[in-house]
């Protein structure tokens, strides 16, 4: 990230935190390029590495690495797409936290956002362990705040459980991510039992994380877009909707009631949308899911749902309604994105009308009862 | 208060089916489910379809004592409703679908042939 982007933050800190909370936010970006993971990557797949550093670094879009599956619109100077927000280092995302008034925050890739649409499977679970590796090695070694979840290669399951145990008893890892844009099959799969076993037996939990990704055609022919306006909205939403309509069909909820399922970079307003669509079907056809025992809203109700990219009514208590009807009093979490281009700052949530115990949750305790952390807390 | 209506005789209710009829002013449904009789309101609280106008069944389950298997289970004890396939539990009324929502059940008694429900 460049000094000038750095610096718009500063003096922006919340004016009034409800008092004593301790902010979390679950959904932060650590910038891993194929140069940093080469290290850390196992052969011969470092050879492909050493390749791939060579070809100039785009932002998500970097052919055999992070393939750009997005719409080709035409650049105009500082947009969205222009602007390269990346943070490289562990001390400079704490100095942005510190900006944000973010005590806790959990890391995510930026790369590998698009690391299900990888079709080699050996390669694709080859940078997901050198991730993991390079996460825990140069961003976890602190007791500062910076927690990781650990990714999960969803085209190789029984190596997704295995780092999943080989990391869980790290003091800084704090969950699992699941790449869900062109995740093929969807996350409700039998062939993704080990990772909710795995996940269920060390507590941490997994959080599904989308990407905007249109081609190819999943979850339905957003390639017809011809704008990231229309991209960005639904293929978030729809990757959503798709991965946990599919973890219905199977009854994951029901089958691993421990395991604690969060939704990122969707926000919030999908959620009562598809919680009455799946109540209404349930109703007729619920032989076809035999596995719930009670409506599907009520597994909803358990679920935790990140709130960035956080809807913007021009009246915030629509806000405060949208959350009302799904619980999500007790459910949604405060998440920055930082550094990407649709941040949003915890002054955003902090203009929903609720009362401060509310906003204490959303900004912390949610986020707290979600993650697995050591026991003092934080 | 309660009163009793007879609303069938038992010869006109073999086992494993189920009528429509009327008592005290309500349609209900009666059932003879491996001969024990129930009795339940002819209104599904889904959308207050003709719920006993429809077809027993049984009904599919799956949990950690199936293997998360799905089986065939509760063969005639499940009302279908005809409108949106809605069901309920014929001996308790429950909702599958809800476990909040039931439906009233009647007291139902034989005495000689005439098959008797008691209302409130």
């Amino acid at each position: 990230m460049d000094a000038a982007q750095g610096s718009t933050l500063e003096g922006r800190a919340p004016r009034k935190l409800p008092k004593g909370v301790k902010v979390f936010d679950v959904d932060i970006h650590a910038h891993e390029t194929p140069a940093a993971l080469l290290p850390y990557c196992e052969m011969p797949w470092r050879k492909s590495l050493e390749v791939i550093s060579k070809v100039p670094e785009r932002y998500l879009d970097i052919p055999s690495f992070a393939p750009l599956l997005a719409v080709w619109t035409p650049p105009f100077p500082q947009a969205t797409g222009d602007r390269r927000n990346t943070v490289t280092s562990a001390k400079q995302m704490r100095q942005d936290l510190d900006e944000l008034c973010v005590d806790v925050g959990v890391i995510f890739p930026d790369n590998l956002l698009m690391l299900a649409a990888l079709r080699d499977a050996n390669y694709a679970v080859a940078l997901a362990r050198a991730y993991n590796r390079w996460l825990v090695d140069e961003w976890l070694g602190e007791d500062n705040g910076i927690k990781g979840a650990i990714v999960a290669p969803s085209q190789n399951p029984m190596v997704a459980a295995e780092e999943i145990r080989c990391y869980a008893s790290h003091k800084n890892v704090a969950a699992i991510y699941l790449p869900s844009s062109c995740v093929q099959p969807l996350y409700g799969d039998r062939c993704y039992d080990p990772v909710y076993e795995a996940a269920q037996e060390t507590g941490l939990p997994v959080m599904l994380h989308s990407v905007t990704a249109v081609f190819p055609v999943f979850p339905f022919n957003l390639n017809c877009f011809s704008t990231n306006f229309s991209a960005h909205i639904v293929s978030h939403g729809f990757s959503m909707v798709a991965n946990l309509l599919s973890m219905m069909e199977t009854g994951v909820p029901a089958r691993y009631q421990k395991l604690k399922i969060g939704f990122s970079e969707a926000g919030i307003g999908w959620v009562p949308w598809i919680m009455l669509r799946m109540d209404k079907e349930y109703m007729e056809r619920r032989r076809e899911l035999p596995y719930l025992t009670d409506l599907p809203s009520a597994y909803v109700r358990q679920m935790f749902f990140a709130t960035q990219p956080i809807e913007e009514p021009g009246n915030m208590q629509v806000m405060a309604t949208i959350l009302s009807l799904f619980g999500g009093e007790n459910s949604v979490m405060f998440a920055s994105d930082w550094p990407h281009h649709d941040f949003d700052h915890p002054n955003k949530v902090l203009q929903i009308p609720v009362p401060p115990e509310t906003q204490r949750k959303i900004l912390g305790e949610n986020a707290r009862r979600f993650l697995k952390l050591p026991k003092e807390g934080a | 208060m309660s009163a009793e209506y007879v609303v069938a005789r038992v010869e006109d209710l073999p086992e494993g089916t189920h009528k429509v009829v009327e008592a005290g002013g309500r349609e209900i449904g009666i059932f003879n489910v491996r001969s024990h009789y129930y009795a339940l309101p002819n209104n599904c609280l889904h959308q207050n379809g003709p719920l006993c106008k429809g077809t027993a069944s049984g009904t599919v389950e799956a949990n950690a004592e199936t293997g998360w298997k799905p089986q065939w289970v509760r063969d005639g004890e499940i009302i279908v409703c005809p409108w949106h396939t809605a069901e309920f539990d014929i001996i308790t009324g429950q909702c599958l679908a809800d476990p909040r929502r039931r439906l009233p059940t009647y007291e139902v008694s034989v005495v000689g042939s005439e098959i008797k429900v008691r209302m409130l």
